[in-house]
C-alpha cells in the first residue's frame, strides 16, 4: 500500500494572467499534496486547471501565466526544496532527474530529423549523465514496455505507430531515474487496446523503479481503474480529494456525482446517465461563492456568498462543500453502483464490496 | 421534401418559427457596412503602423489628384537653371538642369506612378491567384499545365525580360508599364498561392461545403480565398514595391520612353543633365526624387505589415460591434486544461 | 422505393495506393487495403454505430457511404441507385446526383476546424439554404436559421448567429455544424467521431440531441467511434445496430445490447475488455487478451483472418482461410467459431492461444 508521507507539497497555488477583458485566474488558490509512491490521478474536464495544477509542480507554467504560492518538494534524502524558488540551473536539474513530465499532445514533441536513439543520448548529455549505463537503462525501459529496443532506437519518430511513440516518451521520462513522473493525458491520442494497457504498464513501472505518478486525465473510468487517490478539478480548484474508492464509490461533492453520471459506461442503464446543465464558469468572472453554485441542485444563499471551505470526510477523504451530508440523494448514482450495492453512502471503511 | 413514398405530401416544416424576428432590410444593410467598412477601418486604424502607411499613402493619394490640379506641369525653363532648394517661394525644392521645377516634376510623377502601381499590383495578384487557385483546387491535369507554366515563368529572370518587353513596346501608357514591369512576379506567388490552396482542400469545413454541394467558384470564393486573403494582400503590396523600383530603374536606364514624367526620369535628368553624383551642390536633384521613392516605398512595407490582421476574424471580431468581442472561455485559456 | 435502403455497400472496396517519392519507382507501391470488401445496409431513419481502432478503415468506409469517397470495388447505392453512375451521368440515372449529394451529409470530429473561420455563424448556415432553397427570401432564410439554432439550444439566437466559430464553444461549434447538416434534411448524416473533440460531460448532452433531431427529421445516423461507451449509448437510444471493423473488414454486426452482451467475435471481446469501466483498481489491470499489442500494417494484413496474428483463439485454419459473415437476419458475426461444425474445430491452435475449447 501507498506510504502516507508527502512527496510534493502545494499550498495556495494561483496561477493567474492579464487578458484584454480583465485578469484571468486559471488556477485558484489550490491545496494538494502528492504522497510517495503512489498514483494520483487528477480529473477534471478541459478547462478546469488540471494541467496547470500540474505544470505548477514543476514551476513549468508558460508566459503569460504567473505562478504564486509554494511548492515544497520532499526527495528521499535531504532537505525539502522549494521549487517556485530555485535558481534556473538547479530547477532544470530537478526536472528529470527527479521529477520528470511527459505532456499533453507530446507525440508531437520529438524532433522529426532525429532518430528515437538520438534523442536519448541528447537527453543523457543534456544531463551531464554517463552515455553507456544511460543508454543501456534505455534498453532495459524500451523492454519493460513491450518495445524492441533496436527496432525502436533506429526508428525515425514517423516510422512509429501512436502507441509506440508514447511508450518510448516513457522510456525517456524515466531515463534519469526520476522519483516522481507526471504525465498529461498520456493516452488521449491512443486506442482502446494501447490505452488499457498502457496502464498495466505504468502500474509494472510504478512497481519496479518505485515511481511515484501524478497522472492528469479527463477520461474518468481510465482513471478509477489505475489510481490509488483521486483529485477533481473542477474551475480552477480542487474540490474532492481522496482514495479512489472514496471518490469513485462514495463521491460527496455534487460536481463528482453529477460527473460520474455523465459519463457513459458500458455499465450503466441509459436513464441514469444524465448531462450536466449549465457551463463552466469564466477564468476572468469568477463568482465570488462556490464556483459550482450555478448548476449544483443543492446550491443556497450561503454556498454564493463564500467559497465553501474544505469539509473532511475522513482521514483521507475531503470535498469542498457545505451540503456533502445531501448530496448522496440530491445526486443519486447509477442504481448498480458500488454505492447503491454497499448502502454506503456514509463515511467509507476502505472495504471493496 | 421527403420522397419516403414518391409522392407529395403536405408539408409540414419540420423547423420551427423562431421566437426572435428576423433582421428587416436595414438592419442587414447597417450589419454589412459594419462588417466590411467599419471593422476593416478600426483594424487598420488601430495600429500604429497601419495608422502611418495609410496617412502616407493618402498623403501620396491626395498629390496625386488635388495636386496635380494645383500645381503647374513641369516643362523646361519654368525658372532659372540649378535654382537651389528652400531658396524661393517660386520654386521651394529648386529646379533642375533644364530650369524644371521640382515641385512640379515631384507632384506630376506621382499619378503615373500610383497608376503603375495598381496595375501591377492587380495584375501580378489577380493572375496568381486566379491561376494558384485553380490549379491547386482542381488537381490533375489542370494542375500539372499550370505548374509547368508557372515554372517555365518562374525561371526567367524578372528585371531583365521587363527590360527586353519595355524595349519592343516601348509602352506609354502608365498602366501597361505597370503589367509590363510585374510580368513575372505572379509565376513565383502563383506557385505559393497553389501549395496553401491544396493544404486548405483537405479542411474538414471545406469538405463539408461539397458534401452540401456548394458550387465550386462559391467554395473557392468563400472558402479559399478568405484564408489566403493575407498572403494575398501581402503579396500585392510587395508587386507595387517591385513596380516602384523597377520603374525607377528602366526610367533611370533611359529604357522606358520619358513621355510620362517620373521620379525616375527625374533622376536620370539629374545624374545626365546636373552631374549629381559628382556635384554636392546639384545632388539634390537626385535626392528629392529619391526620398519621395523610398517614403512611398516605406508606406507600403508598413502597410503590408499589418495588411494580415484586416482578414484575421479574430481581430475583426474584437473590432466590430455587431460580432461583440468575447472569445470563448476555451480559446482564452489556450494550454489550460 | 420505400423499401430501398437509403445506404446499400455492396462488397465495396477502397484501396489507396501509396505514392510517395522518387525511391519507391524501384519497388513495390504500398497498396492499403483500407476498406475490403464491406456490405452493408442502412435502412431510414436507423442509426449504425460502426467501432474500431485506428487504422481499421472506418472513417474511409464512412466517407464511402456518404459518397465523399469513390470505391475502388463493389458498389455504393443510394435507394437503389448507384452514387457514382448518377455522378458520372453514364446512364440516365433514377435519382440524379445532385438529390443523392444533398442527402447524405457529414459532421466532423473537430468542430474547431468544421467551420469556415472567416465567416459567421449565420453566413455559414445560410450557405446551404442559398444553395438548396433558392426560392425562400432572405427573411424566410434567416427564420430558419434562428429557429434551428433555438432547436439545439443556443438560445437567444441572435447572440449567437453573428459570432465567428472561434467565438464559440466547442460544443456551440458542434451543435451547429449539426444544424448546417439538417438544414438540407438529409437521409443520412455520417457522424464521424462527432463527440470525442467534446468534453466528457457534454457527449451525453451531444447524442441526446442528435437523437432527438434524428427522430425529428426523419435521418439515419453512421456513427463512427473507437469509444465503445459512447457508441453503446447512441446506438442503444436509438434501438440500432452495431458493427465491429478490423482492418478492413466487418468482423461483427447486430443490435447494440445484443453483441455487447453476447459478443461473438474474438475482437469484440477484446474491445469490450479495453473499455475502462467505472472499478476502482489500482491498475491491476490484467494483460490484454491479445498475443500481439500492436496492431498490423494495414498495407500487408495478415492472410487468411486477418485478426488471426492477435487472437486468442487462433488455429491453423485462420492462417489460411478467411471467414465469410456468418450468422442470420441482422447479427452476423465473421469467425469460424460460430458454426460448431466447421473444419476450425478440427485444426491446430497457434502458440500463444488459449483453448479450453468452449464456444464463447
Amino acid at each position: 500500500m501507498t506510504v502516507d508521507d508527502t512527496i510534493i507539497e502545494v499550498s495556495d497555488a494561483t496561477v493567474a494572467f492579464e487578458m484584454e477583458r480583465g485578469a484571468a485566474r486559471v488556477l485558484d488558490d489550490v491545496d494538494a499534496t502528492v504522497n510517495r509512491k503512489e498514483i494520483l490521478g487528477l480529473v477534471g474536464e478541459s478547462g478546469s486547471g488540471k494541467s496547470m495544477l500540474a505544470s505548477s509542480m514543476l514551476d513549468a507554467v508558460e508566459d503569460p501565466g504567473q505562478l504564486t504560492g509554494e511548492v515544497t518538494y520532499y526527495p528521499d534524502d535531504g532537505e525539502p526544496i522549494s521549487i517556485l524558488d530555485l535558481p534556473a540551473e538547479e530547477l532544470r536539474q530537478l526536472r528529470w532527474e527527479e521529477i520528470a513530465m511527459v505532456f499533453q499532445g507530446a507525440l508531437d514533441s520529438f524532433n522529426p530529423t532525429q532518430n528515437i536513439r538520438q534523442h536519448f543520448q541528447e537527453t543523457l548529455s543534456a544531463h551531464n549523465a554517463n552515455r553507456e549505463e544511460g543508454m543501456e537503462r534505455a534498453r532495459e525501459l524500451l523492454s519493460e514496455l513491450y518495445l524492441d529496443p533496436d527496432q525502436v532506437l533506429g526508428s525515425y519518430p514517423h516510422e512509429l505507430s501512436g502507441g509506440m511513440k508514447q511508450r518510448a516518451l516513457i522510456a525517456l521520462a524515466l531515463l534519469l531515474d526520476p522519483d516522481v513522473l507526471v504525465m498529461d493525458e498520456p493516452t488521449g491520442a491512443l486506442d482502446l487496446l494501447m490505452q488499457r494497457s498502457i496502464l498495466s504498464l505504468i502500474k509494472k513501472l510504478q512497481r519496479e523503479y518505485e515511481l511515484t505518478i501524478v497522472f492528469i486525465s479527463h477520461n474518468l473510468p481510465l482513471v478509477a481503474n489505475l489510481a490509488d487517490r483521486i483529485g477533481v478539478m473542477y474551475a480552477f480548484d480542487l474540490v474532492e480529494v481522496g482514495r479512489a474508492e472514496d471518490v469513485i464509490e462514495s463521491p460527496r461533492h455534487p460536481y463528482t456525482r453529477a460527473l460520474l453520471r455523465a459519463v457513459p459506461n458500458l455499465d450503466m442503464s441509459f436513464d441514469e446517465m444524465q448531462p450536466i446543465e449549465g457551463d463552466a464558469p469564466d477564468p476572468v468572472n469568477v463568482p465570488p461563492g462556490c464556483a459550482y453554485a450555478a448548476r449544483c441542485p443543492l446550491a443556497d444563499a450561503e454556498c454564493r456568498a463564500e467559497k465553501p471551505p474544505y469539509e473532511e470526510l475522513s482521514d483521507t477523504h475531503r470535498a469542498k462543500c457545505i451540503h456533502t451530508d445531501e448530496a448522496p440523494d440530491a445526486v443519486p448514482l447509477a442504481v448498480n453502483s458500488m454505492e447503491a450495492q454497499s448502502g454506503n453512502t456514509g463515511v467509507t471503511t476502505g472495504e471493496e464490496p | 421534401m421527403k420522397r419516403t413514398d414518391g409522392g407529395t405530401e403536405a408539408e409540414t416544416s419540420r423547423f420551427r418559427t423562431p421566437e426572435t424576428k428576423s433582421r428587416t432590410r436595414i438592419e442587414r444593410l447597417r450589419y454589412k457596412y459594419d462588417l466590411y467598412i467599419r471593422s476593416p477601418a478600426t483594424v487598420v486604424w488601430s495600429d500604429i503602423r497601419t495608422r502611418i502607411a495609410v496617412v502616407i499613402l493618402g498623403v501620396y493619394l491626395l498629390v496625386g489628384t488635388v495636386g496635380v490640379l494645383l500645381v503647374s506641369p513641369p516643362s523646361a525653363s519654368q525658372g532659372p537653371i540649378h535654382v537651389q532648394p528652400f531658396q524661393t517661394m517660386a520654386h521651394p525644392l529648386g529646379t533642375d538642369g533644364i530650369g524644371t521645377d521640382m515641385v512640379s516634376m515631384l507632384v506630376h510623377a506621382t499619378p503615373p506612378m500610383l497608376k503603375m502601381m495598381l496595375a501591377g499590383g492587380v495584375f501580378a495578384t489577380g493572375v496568381a491567384t486566379t491561376l494558384g487557385t485553380l490549379s491547386g483546387y482542381r488537381g490533375g491535369r489542370v494542375d500539372s499545365a499550370l505548374t509547368t507554366v508557372m515554372d517555365m515563368a518562374t525561371a526567367i529572370p524578372g528585371l531583365p525580360l521587363a527590360i527586353v518587353v519595355a524595349t519592343i513596346l516601348q509602352p506609354e501608357s502608365p498602366y501597361v508599364v505597370g503589367i509590363v514591369l510585374t510580368i513575372n512576379v505572379w509565376a513565383g506567388l502563383g506557385r505559393s498561392i497553389r501549395s496553401q490552396v491544396l493544404t486548405l482542400r483537405e479542411e474538414s469545413y471545406v469538405e463539408a461545403s461539397r458534401a452540401m454541394h456548394i458550387r465550386t467558384p462559391t467554395i473557392i470564393l468563400r472558402d479559399i480565398i478568405p484564408d489566403i486573403m493575407p498572403y494575398v494582400a501581402i503579396n500585392f503590396v510587395n508587386a507595387a514595391r517591385i513596380v516602384v523600383f523597377s520603374s525607377v530603374a528602366l526610367y533611370f536606364l533611359g529604357v522606358l520612353p520619358f513621355s510620362n514624367t517620373h521620379w525616375g526620369v527625374a533622376m536620370n535628368r539629374g545624374y545626365k543633365n546636373s552631374g549629381a553624383l559628382y556635384n554636392i551642390d546639384t545632388a539634390y536633384t537626385l535626392v528629392e526624387p529619391m526620398i519621395a521613392i523610398v517614403v512611398l516605398s516605406l508606406a507600403l512595407v508598413l502597410l503590408s505589415q499589418g495588411a494580415d490582421r484586416i482578414f484575421n476574424p479574430r481581430v475583426r471580431a474584437r473590432n466590430s460591434n455587431a460580432t461583440g468581442d468575447e472569445d470563448s472561455t476555451a480559446a482564452v485559456e489556450g494550454r489550460t486544461s | 422505393m420505400t423499401d430501398e435502403p437509403v445506404i446499400e455497400l455492396d462488397d465495396t472496396e477502397v484501396h489507396f495506393e501509396n505514392r510517395s517519392g522518387l525511391l519507391d519507382l524501384f519497388g513495390d507501391t504500398e497498396r492499403v487495403q483500407a476498406v475490403d470488401g464491406v456490405s452493408l445496409e442502412i435502412p431510414e431513419n436507423d442509426v449504425v454505430a460502426v467501432i474500431g481502432e485506428s487504422g481499421c478503415g472506418k472513417t474511409t468506409l464512412g466517407k464511402t457511404a456518404i459518397g465523399l469517397q469513390r470505391p475502388t470495388g463493389g458498389s455504393v447505392k443510394f435507394r437503389g441507385q448507384d452514387i457514382w453512375e448518377a455522378r458520372d451521368k453514364r446512364r440516365k440515372a433514377d435519382i440524379p446526383y445532385d438529390e443523392i449529394r444533398r442527402s447524405l451529409q457529414i459532421i466532423h470530429q473537430d468542430p474547431g476546424s468544421s467551420l469556415n473561420p472567416n465567416q459567421t455563424v449565420l453566413a455559414s448556415l445560410l450557405q446551404p439554404l442559398k444553395r438548396w432553397e433558392p426560392d425562400m427570401t432572405r427573411e424566410e432564410m434567416e427564420a430558419r436559421v434562428l429557429g434551428m439554432l433555438e432547436e439545439v439550444g443556443m438560445k437567444p439566437p441572435e447572440d449567437y448567429a453573428y459570432r465567428y466559430p472561434h467565438q464559440l464553444s466547442g460544443g456551440e461549434q458542434q451543435r451547429t455544424a449539426l444544424v448546417r447538416s439538417l438544414l438540407m434534411e438529409p437521409d443520412l448524416i455520417l457522424a464521424d467521431e462527432a463527440v470525442s473533440a467534446l468534453d466528457v460531460s457534454l457527449r451525453v448532452e451531444m447524442m441526446d440531441l442528435m437523437l432527438e433531431l434524428q427522430d425529428q427529421f426523419d435521418t439515419s445516423f453512421l456513427y463512427i467511434s473507437h469509444d465503445l461507451s459512447n457508441a453503446r449509448y447512441f446506438a442503444g437510444q436509438a434501438d440500432g445496430r452495431i458493427a465491429i471493423m478490423y482492418l478492413g473488414e466487418i468482423v461483427e454486426i447486430g443490435p447494440v445490447e445484443e453483441v455487447l452482451e453476447n459478443p461473438q467475435h474474438p475482437y469484440t471481446k477484446v474491445l469490450k475488455w479495453a473499455t475502462p469501466d467505472m472499478e476502482v483498481k489500482h491498475g491491476k489491470v490484467d494483460s490484454p487478451p491479445v498475443r500481439q499489442i500492436d496492431i498490423p500494417t494495414p498495407t500487408d494484413p495478415p492472410s487468411g483472418c486477418r485478426f488471426h496474428t492477435r487472437c486468442p483463439k487462433a488455429r491453423e485454419e485462420c492462417t489460411t482461410e478467411s471467414p465469410d459473415p456468418i450468422g442470420n437476419g441482422d447479427r452476423k458475426t465473421a469467425c469460424f467459431r460460430v458454426d460448431p461444425e466447421h473444419t476450425y474445430w478440427e485444426s491446430e491452435p497457434l502458440e500463444g492461444t488459449d483453448q479450453e475449447g468452449e464456444i464463447l
